[in-house]
């Protein structure tokens, strides 16, 4: 809503202090991403600009090996949570349980992360002595890895994590799409799986795509629940805070830090430009259909 | 077979019954669910369970025993619990101070379309990690960080202040730099709730912007703003990386108080403090529902 008669000076300001607090929240960011370029590190007087940081981060076979797990783990998690979070998004249109149903799946947001980590911890733990005891008892042996903190229980980890963010940026995107074509589609003889494939889902896919986006970035920035569950290997984010808390603000640090920025940055950023382009184009659309045809 | 003429389909095969739309399709939509009863509601639900097993040198074993509560209750852990909920506290205010008016200002002044955009903002510093959010703050914050450097060499101060980092402040920045987007954009969803038209019938009664905020704000869009509220308080809580990064030493809170008892292999009293946090948690949740019905906050998206 435009006031007309607002102050244009208040106005500006309060862009003004919009403005300041984007500012500020990224500052931080930016600042420790000129730093990793800084040769001489932090609190130097001169500015050397380099890459050696990133060529010590990137020649360390570990840190190597950890940014292959985050890969695979984001894999992992994308291929589980985004079918989940649609048949989510699907079941809440259907249910009449909507607010039970809601809770438990965007309650895994209001768990701190340590906590979480925690629980899912011991459940494991018990899990895994539950299934090897199975297996004892029927004198068989391959319960025996069941629930062993590892890949597994971390990718477990992730989807709770991560589902609620994707479920809720599908069923915005699905608010929109009206279950009236749906009807219509399977008037005309569609089954279900090719109504939704041909009519519903090309008119939520922006959505889809935009879910898969923000897992990969919560996937990969992940450190918590996945140091509580991972087992034997380590991701990079988990490096990171090994390095922070047993090295200190090194040159590599700020490194680590700027890669996983920058790689939040490409992946967000690409999302929203894209998001406003294709805004741009419907609005433009929209406009040049509203106009009336001139008559010659 | 025929009927007056016409042919009737044979009823389908029964496999294709199994998995059509009154079979197995009809039950994968249920996945989601049984995956989150299975691993996040029943783990949370046996953490009171375990909270009462008994310590053993590395694990635990079952039993009855209030161990665990007597120790966190009787130790100075109850103590930084409370400080942490204070420190939470705080971070919530700051947060709804700083973040609200911005979630109004893009709700009443910038145009429909546009304000998506506008909101879009601030999804970029909520996805970069929080561990770096939190990790760059020390070289802002520090010494010799730009914070210091900045007002000395404005004249502001003589000499650095060390107080904003390693300290309890610094742990309420902290949290405030990590969740304040969060509390625009649950102020902006429950200001969905609040329909332009209430704006204007306000601008045309001439009422003063306070009580327009106090009288017809705040009641229409107090669900959201509870519930970014709870988000803040229950993450500032329990969220350890904060605490470790910049509170320096003795600085803790609820989930680093956990993470010490897993080190410490103490898996009881891990269990009970994550307990109180989720009993907290529910109690905060309870409350704001019989106060304000948190369902709206859903009917954008319904």
């Amino acid at each position: 809503m435009y006031d007309d008669f607002a102050n244009p000076w208040t106005i500006r300001l309060k862009w003004a202090y919009l403005l300041a607090v984007v500012f500020a929240l990224l500052m931080p960011v930016f600042y420790t991403i000129g730093i990793s370029f800084n040769l001489h590190g932090f609190g130097a007087r001169i500015y050397e600009f380099t890459f050696d940081w990133y060529r010590v981060v990137l020649g360390d076979t570990l840190l190597v090996i950890s940014l292959k797990w985050t890969l695979y783990l984001a894999v992992a998690t994308i291929a589980a949570t985004i079918p989940m979070a649609l048949l989510s998004a699907k079941f809440y249109k259907r249910t009449r349980r909507k607010v039970a149903f809601v809770a438990l799946m965007l309650s895994p947001l209001f768990v701190p992360a340590d906590i979480m980590g925690s629980s899912l911890l011991v459940f494991f733990k018990n899990l895994a002595k539950g299934f090897a005891w199975l297996g004892q008892s029927l004198g068989v042996g391959w319960f025996d890895s069941w629930f062993d903190l590892g890949f597994l229980t971390a990718v477990i980890g992730q989807i709770i994590y991560t589902h609620p963010y994707a479920f809720i940026v599908i069923l915005i995107t699905m608010s929109r799409y009206r279950v009236q074509q749906t009807e219509a589609a399977r008037a005309c003889g569609a089954n279900a799986w090719q109504a939704f494939w041909h009519v519903e889902f090309p008119q939520i896919r922006v959505g889809v795509f935009s879910s898969c986006a923000f897992v990969t970035i919560l996937s990969f920035n992940e450190a918590v629940r996945t140091a509580l569950l991972k087992g034997g290997f380590d991701t990079f984010s988990n490096m990171l805070v090994a390095q922070m808390l047993n090295i200190g603000m090194s040159g590599e640090s700020y490194a680590m830090a700027g890669i996983m920025s920058i790689v939040s940055m490409i992946v967000i950023g690409t999302v929203i430009v894209y998001t406003l382009v294709r805004a741009e184009r419907l609005e433009r659309r929209a406009r040049a259909m509203a106009e009336p045809v001139m008559s010659g | 077979m025929t009927d007056r003429g016409r042919d009737i389909p044979a009823p389908p095969a029964r496999w294709k019954r199994l998995v059509g739309e009154d079979g197995i399709q009809k039950w994968v939509f249920y996945i989601p669910v049984v995956f989150f009863i299975l691993f996040f509601a029943a783990p949370m639900a046996l953490t009171v369970v375990w909270s009462v097993f008994e310590r053993t040198q590395f694990w635990m074993e079952p039993g009855f025993t209030l161990f665990a509560y007597e120790n966190f209750f009787t130790s100075a852990r109850a103590e930084n619990y409370v400080l942490s909920m204070l420190h939470a506290a705080a971070a919530v205010v700051i947060s709804f101070v700083i973040g609200f008016p911005i979630a109004v200002f893009i709700r009443r002044r910038v145009t429909r379309a546009a304000q998506h955009r506008v909101i879009l903002l601030f999804i970029l510093p909520f996805m970069i990690s929080e561990l770096v959010r939190v990790f760059a703050m020390r070289p802002v914050l520090g010494r010799n960080g730009v914070v210091n450097s900045v007002l000395m060499e404005l004249g502001i101060l003589s000499e650095p202040i060390t107080v904003i980092l390693y300290s309890p402040l610094g742990v309420i920045i902290g949290d405030v730099m990590s969740f304040l987007p969060f509390m625009i954009f649950a102020g902006f969803l429950a200001l969905e709730a609040v329909q332009n038209y209430i704006f204007e019938v306000c601008d045309d009664l001439g009422t003063g912007r306070v009580r327009l905020f106090a009288d017809i704000v705040l009641p229409l869009a107090a669900p959201g703003i509870f519930a970014g509220s709870v988000f803040i308080f229950v993450n500032s809580m329990g969220v350890a990386l904060v605490p470790t990064l910049l509170g320096g030493p003795g600085a803790v809170n609820a989930g680093l108080i956990a993470n010490q008892a897993i080190v410490a292999l103490d898996f009881p009293l891990a269990m009970a403090i994550s307990t109180i946090m989720i009993f907290t948690l529910v109690l905060l949740l309870y409350i704001g529902h019989r106060l304000f019905d948190l369902t709206k906050i859903l009917e954008p998206i319904s």
